[in-house]
């Protein structure tokens, strides 16, 4: 009945992500679809109550996607026609369609450094305008960012009124050097349970705030903003629903929640792996000709660990690297600058993410993954670098 | 609103999930593939085979689909659409997420709940763009009447099929031909309470290769490469050339979709039995009073079945049916009377569709309701209607 499992899994020796589901997640997904209740109801509920006290937010409220969380946390910021939203030109293209899906204008800033893809003051200060509504922050690679950047950044939006929103898709479980969760420096953040990831479900996400009002918001405008309200009860028809503005399908369904919650009584054991996994990289790649190490030591404690970004020397070298390591059967990824792609064409606007962009293979990492495929992966590299393996 | 489980003695809808269903399920978990990959290519195969269409693109739900219709048909700021007001409130929010405005027509009357194409006509002006028919319940409207006006006037026609999987009517000579064909895009819907149940999910049925395409690129972000390309080694590197969304389904809602799919014909022929044997038991009794005729039954999804009652009587009708029989029923508000659309566009008055949705509520139906469960349902009707009679 299905196609061959070779439609899916070809020649890789070692694959970007291959996150196992384990037998439990599965017997728990079983038990909610036998119950035949499928989609808002108790486990969501559970999901969102435990993502709540695992992340340490007041509030959670679960979606189809990250995607459609950062068009809530637009729409919920308030960002409308007119208003500007600032997004990292290296992050993913659902932070810049998101301010547009509002009617509002994406202004794409550089990153801090090749070295340190992420935003910082100094990126976010030059396009501050009157109409700018808020900022995005996006934990690319699962890094919440150096030491002080992050607050600063905080308190900056907090000084000109800008709302602060954070892009937590690929750092479940990353902190803040303080111990918080990413997403609890902003007004709100969202999570992604794509496969991709320590929580992947497949399609889905997960929105953190505190702040009550917010989350009633993205809650009602998740579902298409139904209510019984009292306008209802007011016209003599209180036996049914009313809806009080444009929302969406933006729901979560029942066995996608509950694979979430049961991968998230492993995450903390993920993240341990994961942050076992980028030490022994550092050390294997740390002298390595032609490979330059992005973000610091200090910067891996604290982690989400979504991929593995390394610099090579030139984008030439990059491509012809990652060729090889194609044909060696080691899987990379390499994320595009957003504004040189045809969307968001504007070549001058980010030299730094533009850099970043060319040099970087994001390499293989996830919980299981062993240390002799790791080994593959950077002996890979050596090799299609031409030089030798430090480790 | 968060419905929570309530367990009715007699729910509206209600879903049996099989072992085939947990088997196919569990083998899509089981081998850690779980974005789209081969199982949502096979369903939107077998999907669109059964409809008649050569694609189907799966959806996040039939609302997402809605969208990328609009889009795909060229809906955008100051275009009108021409909508149902007897139906859930995704299929205006669509036009509305474009930018455009839904302008409501009529439904033809209380023995037929679809859209008039009459009416239809009259509200067309330079500014239509399009018309979304809603094959309410799972009974197909008068799409031939609509196609035909899609044509005369140079309207895309999007039909919204979220009701109505397996539903048809007869083409020429005889032959049957799948709702959901007809338009530039059909959409369906997967939700829970729907007749092909998986949670939430959707898909849009084209034979257009250009609908096609423009609703897979914006299904995933506008990119030009998915998932399952770079895993396959056929993609490296991706642009993004246009505005577009996370509206995709997944692998394992698709393994679901599939089993559940290859039942639902059996599950149509049980619904459509049921609904006969609903329309015989009340029709001699005068205080009810059933829309559509024995032979639409037959090509209908029949997702709802419908009971009209005294409007003066609706409201104590339902909370008796629940109270004293545990027996739950629905009902539909007009959407061109839900706040959203009055304060947006101020009121519309639609007699028709006010007299029916003041009067309708849908009684139980699904396709393991047995005889002698639905029998009891319809004296707990019966006996409720004429306690307040
Ligand atoms: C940084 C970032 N933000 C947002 C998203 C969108 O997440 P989703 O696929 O859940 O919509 C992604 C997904 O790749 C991402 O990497
Ligand atoms: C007529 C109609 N159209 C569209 C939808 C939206 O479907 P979904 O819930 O899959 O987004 C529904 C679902 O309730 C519906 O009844």
């Amino acid at each position: 009945m299905n196609p061959p499992e070779a439609a899916v899994a070809p020649q890789w020796r070692v694959m970007l992500t291959d996150w196992q589901i384990g037998e439990d997640d599965i017997e728990a997904v079983m038990e909610t679809l036998r119950s035949g209740w499928l989609t808002m109801g108790p486990r969501t509920q559970e999901l969102e109550a435990r993502f709540a006290e695992i992340s340490g937010a007041t509030h959670a409220i679960a979606v189809s996607s990250a995607s459609a969380a950062l068009h809530l946390l637009c729409r919920a910021a308030g960002v409308g026609p007119g208003d500007e939203v600032i997004v990292p030109a290296i992050s993913f293209v659902a932070d810049a369609h998101a301010p547009r899906h509002c009617g509002g204008t994406t202004v794409l800033a550089d990153i801090d450094s090749p070295t340190r893809p992420l935003l910082g003051v100094a990126e976010v200060e030059p396009l501050i305008s009157e109409r700018t509504k808020a900022v995005i922050a996006v934990h690319m690679f699962g890094y919440s960012g150096a030491a002080d950047a992050a607050y600063e950044l905080a308190e900056f939006c907090a000084e000109r009124g800008v709302t602060l929103l954070e892009d937590c898709a690929q750092a479940s479980g990353a902190r803040y050097p303080d111990g918080r969760w990413v997403g609890s420096l902003g007004l709100a953040g969202c999570f992604s349970f794509f496969s991709k990831t320590a929580l992947g479900v497949g399609e889905g996400g997960i929105i953190t705030t505190d702040d009550a009002d917010f989350a009633a918001a993205v809650r009602s405008l998740r579902s298409h903003a139904m209510s019984s309200v009292t306008w209802d009860r007011h016209r003599g028809h209180a036996e049914t629903y009313d809806v009080g503005e444009l929302g969406y399908n933006y729901r979560l369904d029942e066995p996608r929640a509950t694979l979430a919650l049961s991968r998230l009584g492993r995450l903390d054991a993920s993240l341990a792996d994961l942050k076992r996994i980028a030490r022994a990289y550092r050390e294997l790649l740390a002298d390595l000709d032609g490979v330059e190490l992005t973000f610091s030591a200090a910067e891996i404690e604290h982690g989400g660990h979504f991929a593995f970004p390394v610099l090579v020397a030139d984008g030439a070298t990059r491509d012809r690297v990652r060729e090889q390591m194609r044909l060696a059967g080691v899987q990379s990824t390499a994320y595009p600058a957003l504004n040189l792609l045809t969307e968001y064409l504007d070549p001058d606007a980010a030299p730094r993410a533009a850099d970043f962009a060319a040099r970087h293979i994001a390499l293989p990492i996830y919980a299981d993954l062993s240390t002799s495929d790791q080994q593959i992966v950077v002996a890979a590299l050596a090799d299609a670098l031409g030089g030798q393996s430090g480790g | 609103m968060n419905p929570l489980p309530v367990h009715p003695r007699t729910p509206v809808f209600d879903i049996v999930i099989e072992q085939e269903d947990l088997d196919a399920v569990a083998e899509v978990l089981r081998s850690g593939w779980l974005t789209m990959g081969p199982r949502t290519e096979a369903i939107e195969a077998e999907f669109a085979a059964h409809i008649g269409v050569r694609h189907c693109v799966a959806t996040s739900s039939c609302t997402t689909a809605l969208h990328l219709a609009c889009i795909a048909a060229g809906v955008g700021p100051g275009d009108e659409v021409i909508v149902p007001s007897l139906t859930f409130v995704a299929t205006a929010n669509a036009v509305r997420y474009c930018g455009g405005q839904p302008i409501f027509a009529d439904l033809i009357g209380s023995h037929d709940l679809g859209i008039d194409p009459d009416h239809i006509e009259s509200l067309i002006t330079p500014k239509t763009k399009a018309i979304i028919p809603v094959h309410y319940a799972g009974y197909a409207v008068p799409i031939e009447a609509i196609v035909e006006l899609c044509e005369r006037y140079g309207l895309a026609l999007i039909e919204d099929a979220a009701h109505a999987p397996d539903a048809y009517v007869e083409g020429a000579g005889g032959a049957p031909r799948m709702l959901g064909s007809f338009g530039a895009s059909g959409c369906f819907s997967f939700f829970p309470n729907k007749v092909l149940a998986v949670g939430e999910g959707g898909c849009l049925v084209t034979d257009d290769d250009q609908i096609a395409a423009t609703a897979r690129l914006l299904r995933s972000q506008g990119m030009t490469a998915t998932s399952i390309d770079k895993q396959r080694g056929e993609a490296f590197a991706y642009d993004v050339v246009g505005l577009g969304f996370n509206y995709r389904f997944d692998d394992p809602r698709a393994a679901l979709l599939m089993t559940r799919f290859r039942r639902l014909h059996g599950e149509i022929e049980r619904r459509r039995e049921l609904v006969h044997r609903y329309r015989s038991a009340f029709a001699d009794f005068d205080a009810i009073d059933i829309p559509y005729s024995d032979e639409q039954v037959d090509r209908s999804s029949c997702y709802l079945m419908g009971v009209r009652v005294d409007p003066a009587i609706r409201r104590d009708f339902r909370a008796r049916l629940i109270e004293r029989h545990g027996v739950q029923t629905t009902i539909y508000p007009a959407t061109h009377r839900l706040s959203a659309y009055v304060e947006a566009f101020g009121e519309v008055s639609l007699p028709q569709t006010e007299a029916v949705c003041a009067s309708l509520a849908s009684i139980p139906l699904f396709p393991h309701l047995s005889d002698s469960e639905q029998d009891r349902v319809i004296a707990a009707v019966k006996q409720t209607v004429e306690g307040l009679s």
